[in-house]
């Protein structure tokens, strides 16, 4: 069943048009990629399917749904969640913390009961540090739960993004490079996780990456972006061999 | 069962104790009566502010535009409307007081809708603005007084003290259970990253707005007290100025502390009352505070930048370093006053307050440009390990 689906999403930024009708669909349980030169409008698409922007023209359905035009919080609640590319955790705020904002979506008490600290708002605080702390140990942090989250090292804070994104319990998970700046190791260890999320955590993940041995590696589609217009779409084997593809990313190996 | 037990104890508690200060100050005579309600009434606007500026992370400078509504729409009120409800007495203030706060929370959504829903510094502009246009629409409207003022009905002149104590307590709670309750966090979420909080499903503009909505409905509140315990007010009793006051209070106590913007507004707004009575100095016990200070000033300073040692016994070294201070000047008053010269001079207090009152705020951002308490909370745990308990950090800290 197709859980997202671009047809013919575009975005103009003045006279710049950043994404240029492009059109991709995912399908339940899939994990696919999404990659492309620098400033080839990755980011953009993430920015489109969550509300961030609204398309100039083109739909973007979710679950069936038209969700273009729908505001960031709403489409999180919809199920679908993101990670960013320039890490934007709460700095101030504690691991567990952060991870608690992103479950808080699914909170039911009154804000009365929260000041009035009554039992029903004590245990339901209670309960949703346990389901954040339960993902801190997906992603390996459970150890600095305490810590506060500007400390963390850049691997950690990256993995930390996921867990936060992970605690709105979103269908759809978008990573945006979520392997920037980790060195080989953190990558293969990274990704297991994905593999994990996806496998035992039941996730749809689309995910933009530079790093093509950790897309190819990963990913059962791709789709190529490339100035804001689709080039290639379809598994690694054949991306890998596109000669569009390796023309634009002029010989670095794919 | 014992939730409810322990619940009921402590707000006994704090009753009590609220009336305990009232007779406490009662006896004290009518200045320094008015001087502890004036400091529950600073606490509260300046916690009340901590929420929306230190909390939320949003810039609002006209914190005392709500403060004025609150009061006219509780002394207006009295005036015209009260004698016939047949209450009295305490509920009868309470029910002013509901009035103010209602009245300021109004004019709170009225202002943080619009503005809100905008990101940048759109508040801090509009409730400039706004402080402004309320001063001049009551010196201008007759009902209100006009520039004379507005004199309450000597039937609803209240002197709660104790119920202005409540009222800062309230606040603290208030804003203290929302801090310890997963419900505090998206506003902490909002002052960190209003994109990154969208993402998580958090509705930036419905947190802002009841961040501003909560803080604007006890700045009101505690107008009300105000109208109905002075019995008088007039815009003069608001000026801008009043409203950097209390913006300084939760600066200074550590923006986001409500334990730091408690103390500060308790204590800050009495420094300029202290000084407007205090003796004229001498000019020895002047020059030995001069002396006194600096010192105290620098060993502080160096104390900070070159201890790193064990947290308990800085905070001990700080203290005796104050009290090291404060023995200086006694002692070198003592000896100054064997100089004739200085021993002679007189300055007059009422010229050095507004002198005083800054340098001792600049000393203070000096020291501590983070505030006195950064983004720390009084809780007994922190008290323990001050004093070299080891206390284990609880696996959850909100
Ligand atoms: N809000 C905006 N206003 C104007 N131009 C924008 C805006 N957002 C993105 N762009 C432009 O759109 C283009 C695509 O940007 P985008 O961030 O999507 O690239 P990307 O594929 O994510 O690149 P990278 O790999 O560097 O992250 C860029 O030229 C960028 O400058
Ligand atoms: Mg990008």
């Amino acid at each position: 069943m197709s859980l997202l689906h671009l047809d013919k999403a575009t975005i103009k930024f003045g006279g710049l048009i950043a994404v240029n009708e492009v059109s991709f669909e995912i399908k339940t349980g899939q994990l696919f990629g999404l990659i492309g030169p620098n400033g080839a409008g990755k980011t953009t698409c993430f920015n489109l399917i969550t509300g961030v922007y609204k398309p100039t023209s083109g739909s973007i359905k979710f679950e069936g749904r038209e969700i273009s035009g729908t505001p960031p919080n709403k489409i999180a609640h919809l199920g679908i969640a993101r990670t960013f590319q320039n890490i934007r955790l709460f700095g101030a705020l504690s691991v567990l913390e952060n991870v608690v904002v992103g479950g808080f979506l699914r909170h039911r008490t009154g804000l009365g009961s929260a000041i009035a600290y009554l039992p029903p708002a004590i245990k339901e605080t209670e309960e949703l540090k346990q389901d954040a702390m339960r993902l801190l140990e997906v992603v390996d942090l459970a150890h600095v739960a305490n810590v506060r989250s500007r400390d963390l090292s850049y691997g950690m804070q990256r993995r930390l993004e996921i867990a936060r994104a992970m605690a709105t319990q979103p269908k759809l998970l978008l990573l945006d490079e979520p392997a920037a700046g980790m060195n080989p190791q953190e990558k293969m260890d990274l990704t297991g996780t994905v593999r994990r999320i996806r496998d035992e955590h039941d996730k749809t993940v689309l995910l933009i990456e530079h790093d093509m041995r950790f897309v190819m590696e990963l990913c059962e589609n791709i789709v190529v972006l490339d100035h804001g217009e689709e080039i290639a779409q379809g598994p690694p084997s054949e991306i890998r061999n596109d000669p569009k593809v390796i023309e634009a990313y002029l010989g670095e190996a794919v | 069962m014992k939730f409810f037990a322990v619940r009921a104890g402590s707000i006994a508690l704090a009753v009590a104790a609220c009336f305990a200060l009232q007779s406490f100050a009662v006896g004290k005579g009518d200045l320094f009566f008015r001087l502890v309600f004036l400091a529950g009434l600073y606490v509260t606007l300046a916690v009340s502010l901590n929420l929306i500026n230190g909390i939320t992370g949003q810039f609002s400078i006209g914190h005392a535009a709500f403060y004025m509504v609150g009061a006219y729409g509780a002394g207006y009120m009295a005036n015209n409307y009260a004698g016939s409800w047949g209450l009295k007495g305490p509920l009868l203030m309470l029910v002013l007081l509901l009035i103010g706060a209602v009245v300021a929370a109004v004019a709170g959504l009225v202002v943080g809708l619009p503005s809100l829903r905008l990101r940048g510094d759109y508040l801090a502009v509009v409730t400039l603005g706004f402080g402004e246009i309320i001063r001049i629409f009551v010196q201008n409207s007759p009902p209100l007084g006009g520039a004379y003022g507005l004199t309450v009905d000597a039937q609803f002149k209240f002197k709660y003290v104790w119920m202005v104590w409540l009222l800062a307590i309230l606040c603290i709670a208030v804003c203290r259970n929302l801090l310890k309750s997963a419900h505090g966090l998206p506003f902490l979420a909002v002052r960190e990253d209003e994109i990154a909080s969208s993402a998580m499903g958090v509705n930036v503009t419905r947190v802002k707005v009841t961040a501003f909505v909560i803080g604007s409905a006890f700045a009101g509140a505690a107008g009300a007290m105000l109208a109905n315990f002075d019995g008088f007010i007039s815009p003069t009793s608001f000026p801008m100025e009043l409203s950097f006051t209390i913006l300084t209070m939760v600066v200074l106590g550590g923006t986001g502390s409500i334990t730091g913007s408690a103390l500060a507004g308790g204590v800050l707004f009495y420094i300029p009352e202290y000084l407007r009575d205090l003796k004229p100095v001498s000019g020895s016990s002047l020059v030995a505070a001069v002396i006194a200070v600096i010192a105290a000033v620098y060993v502080v300073k160096r104390i900070a930048d070159h201890y790193h040692g064990d947290k308990g016994k800085r905070a001990a070294l700080y203290l005796g370093t104050i009290i090291a201070g404060v023995a200086l000047q006694m002692i070198l008053a003592a000896v100054f006053k064997n100089v004739p010269s200085l021993a002679n001079a007189n300055f007059e207090a009422s010229k050095l307050r507004m002198v005083i009152f800054s340098s001792t705020l600049i000393i203070l951002m000096l020291l501590r440009p983070q505030g006195v308490f950064a983004h720390h909370e009084f809780s007994w745990s922190w008290v323990q390990r001050l004093f070299g308990k080891k206390v284990p950090t609880t696996a959850v800290s909100v």
